[in-house]
C-alpha cells in the first residue's frame, strides 16, 4: 500500500494577484483578460465562484454573471516562477515528486510517516511552508492513490488537509456526489443522474460489469475509481511532448488571406521555439475552430524540422484540405510533436539545408538577443 | 551546518528621488540620510569610492551615524584608477588605504569591492593583474565582480579559490551572453549585486556604447522594480548556496523610484524569515509590502 499526498494550490494565478496587490483581497477576481472579449476564465477567486463562475467559462458570461468582477490578464511569467519555488519546498521533502500542472503535485512518501510524527503532521508542516515562504494558501490530500489523493485535496478548500487513511477509502467516498470522480463532466453526470446514480455508493451498489456495457473501457475505470482505486505511481520527470500556438480571431475571420498569414506567425513563433530548446520536430498539426464552434484538427508527418517555411507550408496544406465549410472561421491553431534533438550532422550533405539552417540560427540570434520582434519573416506575394 | 550572517542594503544611500517613497519630505536641518537608512538596514554599498577618495572628515561622519548601531558594514567600491583605468600611484594606494583602515578599526568594514569593466576576461595578465590587487589589499576581505563569461571556467574558479578570493554574483537583464543569475560561493562568502532587469533600457546602452552617456541614461538602466516571484526565485538560490556561508552580502542597485529600497526590505522579509519595520512613506509608495511590516 502506497502513501500519496496531492498538494494543490488554492485559486492559484488569484493567490499569486493578490501578493501583487493585496487590494484584490476578499473581491472577485477573474483572469482571463477583456471581458467583452472572446476568451475564457482562466481562474477566478472563491468570491468569484459565489457567482457561478468557473474555470475554462467564456469570460462574457462570466461577466454577465458578475459584472462587478476584477477581471485582470494575468502575470503568467509570476505564475510560473512561484510553481516552480513550491516545487523547490516539496523537493526538500519529498523522494519522489511528480508536477500534474503548474499548481499541483503529487508525491510518494510510502514509508516516511515516522520521519515526520503521521501523514497528517508532514502535511501540515508542508502546507505551513508553503505559506510562510511563498505566501500562497494549498490544500493537501492524502490517500493511497494518485486519484483518491486528488479527490481528498479537493475535499477541504482552502487550506485544508485531508487523510483518507487505508482501507477507508469506499467509505470516505461513499456519500461524495459522483462529480467529484475525475474525468466526471457534464454529460457522464447527466447520463448517471438519468440512471439514478447520484452519488459514489450509487456506483459501487452496482456490478462492474454494468457499467462495462454502459460506458465500455471508461465505464470499468468510472467504477474502480469508485471503489477507491486508482494509480499507485507517478510519473516522474514528465518530458515536454508538444508545443503549440493558436490564435482567436477578434472577429470572426473568413479571408483565406488573413487565415494563411496568421498561419505563417504561428508556423514562425513555433520555429523559434524549438530552436531555443534545439529541438526539430515531424508532426505538424492544426486546429481549426469554425465560428459555430465546430473543431477539426488535422496532422501530417514529415521530415524532422525547425524551418518555419517547412511549418508554415505543411499547415497551409493541412488548412487548405481541412477548410471545406463556407463558415468563418474563430480560430486556428498549429501544434508540434513527435522531437528529435537537433544534431546539425542529419543535414551536413544538402547544402542549401545548411545555408537556410545557418540563416534561421543567425535570425534565432537576434532574437534572442533583440527580442522576436527585432526581425520577422516575409511572404513574397504574385 | 553554519548560521548565516546576512547583510541587506542598497549601493548607495543618498539619492533625491527616494524622497517621498523612503525618506520623508519634509526634513529638519538636523536630518541625516544615513542615520535614518541605518534604521532599516544593516549594511550599504559605498560606490562614490569608485569616483573619489574620500576625506577623514566624510569617513568619520559615516562612522559616527552609525555608531549606536550593533552591527553596520559598508562595503567599499575600489577606485577606478586601479580597475578601469588601471593606472595608479603610490598616492593613490595611500589614500585607499586611509579609507579602508579607517572602516577596519571602526568594525565598520564589510569588505573591498573590485569591480572590473564587461571587457575583462580572464587570461594569465588578468589573473596577474587580480593577483597584484590582491597583494596590495591583503589586509582587507574582497570580492570582486566580473562580468565576462570566461570567468565562469574551472580555470578562473580555480584560481579565485587558490587566491583566497571570493566572486560577486549579479543578477542583470538576460540578454545575449549575458552571465545568468547563479551564486557562486568561493572561499565561504557570498555577495550578491542586483542590477534590475530593465532589458530596454540596457538595449538603449548598447546603441550608445562609445559615446558620453547622461546620468538620465546610466541611472535607466536600474530603473525596475522586481517582482515578487522573481524575488522568490533568487532568494530560493541565495539559500540553497549559503547553506554552509557564514556571511552574505545582497545588494540591491536598482536605485530608481526608491525600488532598490522597497526590494532590500522584500529581501530581509524572505530571507531572514521575519516580518520588518517599513516606513510609513514605503508603504504609501509600495503598498504590497504591508503584509511584511511589523
Amino acid at each position: 500500500m502506497r502513501t500519496i499526498f496531492h498538494l494543490d494550490m488554492d485559486a492559484f494565478f488569484v493567490s499569486v494577484e493578490r501578493i501583487l496587490n493585496p487590494e484584490l483581497k476578499n473581491k472577485p477576481v477573474i483572469i482571463g483578460g477583456n471581458p467583452h472579449g472572446r476568451g475564457v476564465v482562466a481562474a477566478c477567486s472563491y468570491e468569484a465562484r459565489k457567482f457561478g463562475l468557473h474555470s475554462a467559462m467564456p469570460i462574457r458570461i462570466a461577466f454577465k454573471l458578475c459584472p462587478q468582477g476584477i477581471y485582470l490578464h494575468g502575470h503568467y511569467d509570476e505564475y510560473v516562477r512561484y510553481s516552480k519555488a513550491a516545487k523547490n519546498i516539496l523537493m526538500k521533502y519529498a523522494p519522489v515528486i511528480e508536477q500534474a500542472s503548474i499548481d499541483e503535485f503529487y508525491m510518494d512518501f510510502t514509508g516516511c510517516e515516522h520521519l515526520y510524527g503521521s501523514y497528517t503532521q508532514l502535511a501540515e508542516k508542508l502546507q505551513h511552508e508553503i505559506n510562510s515562504s511563498l505566501r500562497l494558501p494549498c490544500s493537501i490530500g492524502v490517500a493511497s492513490n494518485k486519484t483518491l489523493a486528488k479527490i481528498a485535496s479537493d475535499y477541504k478548500k482552502p487550506n485544508g488537509i485531508t487523510y483518507v487513511p487505508p482501507g477507508e477509502e469506499k467509505n470516505f467516498l461513499a456519500d461524495l456526489p459522483v462529480q467529484v470522480i475525475p474525468g466526471v463532466g457534464k454529460v457522464t453526470l447527466k447520463s448517471l443522474n438519468q440512471k439514478g446514480i447520484y452519488y459514489v455508493k450509487d456506483i459501487t451498489a452496482l456490478p462492474q460489469e454494468y457499467f462495462s456495457l454502459a460506458y465500455g473501457k471508461y465505464g470499468i475505470d468510472l467504477w474502480q475509481k469508485a471503489n477507491g482505486e486508482g494509480t499507485e505511481y507517478l510519473t516522474v520527470e514528465r518530458e515536454q511532448k508538444s508545443i503549440s500556438h493558436e490564435t482567436t480571431f477578434l472577429n470572426d475571420v473568413l479571408s483565406i488571406k488573413q487565415i494563411e498569414e496568421t498561419l505563417f506567425n504561428l508556423a514562425a513563433k513555433l520555429s523559434q521555439s524549438l530552436k531555443v530548446n534545439n529541438w526539430i520536430a515531424s508532426t505538424v498539426s492544426l486546429k481549426l475552430r469554425y465560428s459555430d464552434f465546430n473543431t477539426l484538427t488535422r496532422a501530417k508527418t514529415i521530415t524532422h524540422t525547425d524551418d518555419p517555411a517547412v511549418i508554415f507550408n505543411t499547415s497551409k496544406t493541412l488548412f487548405q484540405k481541412s477548410y471545406t465549410r463556407r463558415v468563418a472561421v474563430r480560430l486556428v491553431g498549429i501544434r508540434l510533436t513527435n522531437f528529435l534533438i537537433n544534431s546539425e550532422q542529419l543535414f551536413l550533405f544538402d547544402d542549401i539545408i545548411v545555408k537556410r539552417s545557418k540563416a534561421l540560427n543567425a535570425i534565432n540570434k537576434i532574437r534572442s538577443k533583440y527580442g522576436y520582434s527585432s526581425i520577422h519573416f516575409g511572404i513574397i506575394t504574385n | 551546518m553554519t548560521k548565516t550572517k546576512y547583510y541587506i542594503g542598497t549601493a548607495g544611500w543618498k539619492y533625491d528621488d527616494w524622497i517621498g517613497s523612503f525618506y520623508p519630505k519634509k526634513e529638519n536641518a538636523a536630518f541625516n540620510w544615513l542615520q535614518y537608512y541605518a534604521q532599516y538596514f544593516n549594511c550599504v554599498e559605498v560606490n562614490s569610492t569608485y569616483y573619489a577618495y574620500m576625506s577623514e572628515r566624510v569617513v568619520n561622519s559615516w562612522i559616527r551615524k552609525t555608531g549606536k548601531l550593533d552591527d553596520f558594514k559598508f562595503t567599499i567600491k575600489l577606485h577606478q584608477d586601479f580597475t578601469h583605468k588601471r593606472c595608479y600611484n603610490k598616492e593613490n594606494i595611500n589614500a585607499f588605504y586611509f579609507i579602508l583602515d579607517m572602516l577596519q578599526k571602526a568594525e565598520r568594514l564589510g569588505g573591498l569591492l573590485i569591480q572590473f569593466p564587461q571587457s575583462f576576461k580572464f587570461d594569465e595578465s588578468s589573473a596577474a593583474y587580480i593577483s597584484r590587487l590582491r597583494e596590495l589589499f591583503s589586509g582587507y576581505k574582497i570580492f570582486i565582480e566580473i562580468r565576462h563569461g570566461s570567468f565562469h571556467s574551472n580555470e578562473a574558479i580555480d584560481f579565485f579559490k587558490s587566491a583566497s578570493l571570493n566572486c560577486i554574483t549579479i543578477d542583470q537583464p538576460q540578454i545575449g551572453c549575458a552571465i545568468s543569475f547563479k551564486p557562486l560561493v568561493i572561499n565561504k562568502s557570498l555577495y550578491i549585486r542586483l542590477h534590475g532587469r530593465n532589458k530596454e533600457a540596457w538595449f538603449k546602452g548598447f546603441d550608445r556604447i562609445g559615446k558620453e552617456q547622461t546620468a538620465e541614461e546610466r541611472s535607466a538602466r536600474y530603473d525596475y522594480l522586481y517582482l515578487p516571484g522573481e524575488l522568490i526565485e533568487i532568494t530560493q538560490q541565495i539559500k540553497s548556496a549559503a547553506e554552509n556561508v557564514e556571511e552574505v552580502f545582497v545588494i540591491t542597485n536598482n536605485h530608481l523610484h526608491g525600488n532598490a529600497i522597497a526590494n532590500a526590505l522584500q529581501l530581509i522579509n524572505i530571507l531572514e524569515e521575519r516580518k520588518i519595520n517599513i516606513p510609513p512613506i514605503t508603504l504609501m509608495a509600495y503598498p504590497h509590502l504591508e503584509e511584511l511590516h511589523i
